[in-house]
């Protein structure tokens, strides 16, 4: 198999294997352009990771929404070595309100961040996956 | 719970030499460690009624059996035996689950061995090298974060030492500096795998990994073994006693979503409760050894073990407090950056060490008058910790 499509298919099997209903959905989202997570009808609080279930009341009771599209860049560096991206990639913490803090990837050269920059949503196709990404 | 009216005493321990790579295999190495520390401790094989091991090593597929196989091999019965992990906690958790069993009274002399092989060569398959990579890096660093290209832990401090810099304005210069501190403590520790002096200087242009953090900032990824005795309070006078202990562990992994990643919550939780079980304050540490497996991550935990106020700990490292002569010695084995970090074994490496100075066993490089030390682990990017509280009696 080449390299490219074993990277594929495992991290398909990858993100079956050690995701759950909701992994699947939040990703169906993404190749879509929607950045989602869930929401607790009951808590009325939605949280990241998404989950099928509350992890603050354990209830079931969960719809999707949509995520914040833009956000505040909290921290950044650069990955030496990556598998999936070549190098250097640059990866950073981004602050969503209402959400909290996650872990994206900053399309823009390492030099030209700094902390606390306004950054919006974006996507990127990495190959069998879209992930979402912060653009300044 | 351990504290100082329920202590719990330390019979003897050793660890191997850390490197790349085990000189011999997973079960020769452990059978060294185990007979070295009965020794250590002059006791009986027959003496240990209850076992307790770590998995051994991220380079080889898991086993479920390997207590149980173990215990064969080293021909022991016992009335306790379990394999342990939580993360870089590991053979914390094993000590402390041995610690406490000791303590109900179900056992009275407990064995724990930890071993890690972490630095694998490539195999010859990289197809097959390539395809448990993926599935790897999403076992351990979960759907959300893996895709990203995470390999490693690098990157997550990386961005912590980044805010830290940013929230407490601390120059790159001051943080390097902890390298080169904990390498000379190293240069005193034949066991230590990285031992030749560095400066400032060598930290900055030594090869940057995920910035601000450069090879030098790091700790390797090293294999070793260890083995530690603990016994009962016996009120016998002239040992090292376990006083206390805290623990606690966040909802989170690795990135906090909510939270500071400069102030961790688990560090500041589970030494407030060991400091309250026994008795003891931050200020009465003669030596301690923490789980700062960076440079900035070595001073993070200082300030929240209570050693230094928020953005100062690093002061200690330039005016000698954390050294030989100063107010507490940290990481006297040279710390994970130098001695080496087999992650599975360095909590149990870290009470060897420490229980070596309260028991005067490391000759030249012993901490002189060492009466009371620390002992520190995490997992994940800390969010959960524990701490242990030694004393000489």
């Amino acid at each position: 198999m080449e390299l490219s499509e074993i990277i594929k298919s495992y991290t398909q099997k990858a993100l079956e294997h050690y995701g759950d209903s909701a992994t699947k959905k939040f990703y169906e989202f993404l190749s879509n352009k929607e950045f989602k997570t869930t929401k607790c009808k009951k808590c009325e609080k939605p949280f990241f990771p998404p989950r099928p279930f509350c992890p603050h009341c354990l209830g079931e009771d969960i719809e999707w929404v949509d995520m914040p599209k833009k956000g505040k860049l909290y921290a950044f560096t650069q990955q030496e070595r990556s598998l999936r991206f070549g190098k250097p990639d640059v990866i950073g913490i981004v602050e969503l309100e209402g959400i909290g803090k996650i872990l994206t990837r900053i399309n823009a050269p390492f030099e030209s961040l700094k902390i606390g920059m306004e950054l919006h949503l974006d996507f990127i196709d990495v190959g069998g996956l879209i992930l979402h990404q912060f653009t300044p | 719970m351990i504290s100082k009216q329920n202590r719990v005493r330390i019979l003897g321990g050793v660890y191997t030499k850390f490197q790349k790579s085990l000189p011999k295999s997973i079960r020769e190495v452990t059978f060294e460690v185990f007979k070295e520390a009965l020794k250590d401790a002059g006791i009986q094989k027959e003496d240990i009624d209850g076992l307790y091991v770590t998995p051994p090593g991220l380079a080889g597929p898991p086993s479920f059996m390997h207590a149980c196989e173990l215990i064969e091999y080293l021909g022991l019965s016992t009335k306790t035996l379990s394999m342990i992990e939580c993360g870089g906690c590991t053979s914390a958790i094993a000590m402390r689950a041995a610690a406490e069993d000791i303590l109900s009274g179900r056992i009275n002399t407990a064995c724990v061995i930890a071993l890690d092989w972490r630095a694998a060569d490539i195999p010859e398959d990289f197809e097959y090298f390539l395809k448990y990579a993926v599935l790897m890096q999403t076992c351990l660093y979960g759907v959300y974060d893996a895709p990203y290209g995470i390999g490693a832990p690098i990157p997550y401090y990386a961005m912590s030492a980044q805010r830290y810099m940013y929230e407490f304005n601390v120059p790159y210069e001051k943080i390097a500096n902890v390298a080169v501190v904990l390498r000379k403590h190293a240069e005193r520790n034949p066991l230590a795998e990285y031992r030749t002096s560095i400066t400032v200087e060598d930290v900055k242009s030594s090869r940057e990994l995920s910035p601000p953090l450069r090879l030098l900032d790091c700790s390797p990824f090293s294999s070793g073994a260890g083995c530690i005795i603990f016994g009962k309070d016996d009120g016998k006078k002239d040992g090292v006693y376990i006083t206390g202990c805290g623990e606690f562990h966040h909802s989170s992994h690795f990135i906090n979503s909510a939270e500071s990643i400069t102030r961790f919550i688990s560090v500041r939780k589970a030494a407030q409760q060991a400091y309250e079980l026994s008795g003891k304050k931050p200020q009465e540490l003669d030596v301690a050894e923490i789980y700062g497996v960076f440079t900035a991550t070595e001073l993070m935990i200082l300030e929240g073990l209570g050693l230094a106020e928020e953005g100062k700990a690093w002061v200690g490292f330039e005016d000698g407090s954390w050294t030989y002569g100063g107010k507490t010695v940290v990481d006297p084995s040279g710390g994970r950056l130098s001695l080496g970090h087999p992650a599975a074994v360095t909590p149990l490496a870290e009470m060897v060490e420490v229980y070596g100075h309260l028991s005067e066993k490391w000759g030249e490089r012993n901490v002189k008058n060492a009466k009371t030390g620390l002992v520190h682990a995490e997992h994940g990017m800390l969010n959960g910790g524990i701490v242990f509280i030694l004393e000489r009696d």
